[in-house]
């Protein structure tokens, strides 16, 4: 009997330490669990909610960290360039208006999965300054792979401080 | 007899049992901060809030709008046809041509003339006057109308290119967009490859309306489009390929149900 659960917890140990590589394909459910139907509702992201389109980009929030909220929608994301110090942790917030879509930041280790109804959060610091582009990693449609945004990464001293209210995206408007 | 003979064997089980529960326990603990975190922690101040649209497309509005009647579109449609045209042609390219419009993007702009999110001083008066169930019988009535040319008609469309050259930069915006830029294919929305909600049809439109609206949306003056789709879009169009779009669309070569 012993040996035979031994062999058991072996076998699960196996197949946990398999599943652990391969997170990206299991986390859609932990997603969804981890939302539990709290998340916004896709389809009224513009009327209500954190996800209005002022309150979109870069933003000061009270802890003091820099949070940039985005949606990942067919075929564009919204804001499609945001603008971000290096070197300093700043907090993703991302939703999704339709399909499952992904964030990989090309040129950095990141990436962010955007679930419909649910609010993807994550803390990234980034390191190197530059441009990074932002393409859309997990097939969502026909525009799929011309969905792309841009993350800018500036120098701590080039990026002024943020006075509360304001929301900051590089490109136009 | 038979309790004994039951719990003998269950009890090594059962202690491997509670102690993977205390495994999952700890390993839940994390996520489970995790979870706090992100609901606890609000912007400090939030600026004021900016709604581009009153229509959201939940179940209820999708019923609505594609219950409309087409019978009574027919009736309430004799006051569009003064500048629409009587078969949804308009005979001066400024104006949209309404047949074999997406009952959606129909429906929707009706609403946002009402509500004042879109602005254009003739169709904010019209608008007023229909109700929301009258939007959807007109919406249903011309997306019923058909496309195909009509000899005895005076429509403006299809217009000719002013400069053919532009016909590669557009098939090539139309069928691929610009991955580089982020700028998606018009046709992965506005069909005929695939559809999103509220995304009008292309390819009956006149030449001079789409360029206004792709200038409207690029310079903010139109800005009823649910979460800056088209904005980001028009915003990082050069003004050729504005015109190019417009001029291929307007032409009747574009990808759709168009058939000439």
């Amino acid at each position: 009997m012993k040996k035979k659960i031994g062999f058991a917890t072996v076998m699960l140990l196996v197949a946990l330490s398999i599943l652990s590589t391969r997170f990206y394909e299991v986390s859609l459910p932990v997603w969804h669990l981890l939302g539990g139907g709290n998340g916004p509702d896709p389809a009224t992201l513009h009327l209500r909610g954190e996800f209005v389109e002022s309150n979109l980009g870069a933003a000061q929030d009270r802890e003091g960290f820099l949070t940039v909220r985005m949606i990942a929608q067919q075929y564009v994301f919204v804001p499609q360039c945001i603008i971000v110090p290096a070197g300093v942790p700043i907090r993703f917030r991302i939703t999704s208006a339709d399909a499952v879509h992904m964030l990989s930041f090309l040129g950095t280790d990141y990436g962010l999965k955007a679930v419909p109804g649910t609010v993807t959060e994550a803390r990234f610091t980034f390191s190197k300054t530059g441009e990074f582009k932002i393409p859309c990693h997990e097939f969502c449609g026909a525009g799929h792979y011309a969905m792309r945004g841009q993350l800018d990464v500036v120098p701590q001293d080039q990026f002024s401080s943020l006075r509360p209210g304001e929301r900051r995206t590089c490109g136009p408007g | 007899m038979g309790q004994v003979n039951r719990k003998a064997p269950m009890r090594t089980p059962v202690r491997w049992l509670v102690t993977l529960a205390a495994m999952f326990a700890l390993l839940a603990i994390p996520l489970l901060r995790l979870r706090g975190d992100s609901s606890a922690q609000q912007p400090s101040e939030e600026p004021p809030v900016r709604i581009p649209s009153n229509v959201a497309w939940t179940r209820e509005t999708l019923a609505l709008v594609s219950s409309g009647d087409p019978f009574r579109g027919l009736l309430l449609a004799r006051r569009c046809n003064h500048c629409h045209g009587e078969e949804g042609f308009s005979a001066v390219p400024v104006f949209p041509n309404l047949a074999g419009a997406d009952r959606l993007s129909f429906w929707k702009q009706m609403e946002d003339f009402r509500s004042g999110k879109r602005i254009s001083p003739v169709m904010q008066v019209q608008a007023a006057g229909l109700s929301t169930r009258d939007s959807a019988d007109l919406a249903a009535y011309y997306s019923m109308l058909p496309t195909a040319r009509d000899p005895q008609d005076s429509r403006s469309f299809p217009q000719t290119m002013q400069d053919p050259s532009l016909a590669t930069i557009a098939i090539r915006l139309i069928l691929f967009g610009d991955g580089q830029r982020g700028i998606p294919p018009c046709q992965s929305c506005h069909g005929p490859v695939s559809y999103v909600n509220g995304a009008p049809l292309l390819a009956i439109q006149n030449e001079s309306y789409l360029q206004d609206q792709l200038e409207h949306f690029a310079n903010g003056y139109r800005s009823n489009d649910i979460n800056v789709r088209m904005r980001s879009i028009a915003r990082q169009l050069t003004a050729q390929e504005k015109t190019a779009v417009s001029e291929y669309y307007g032409a009747g070569l574009g990808p759709g149900v168009y058939s000439r």
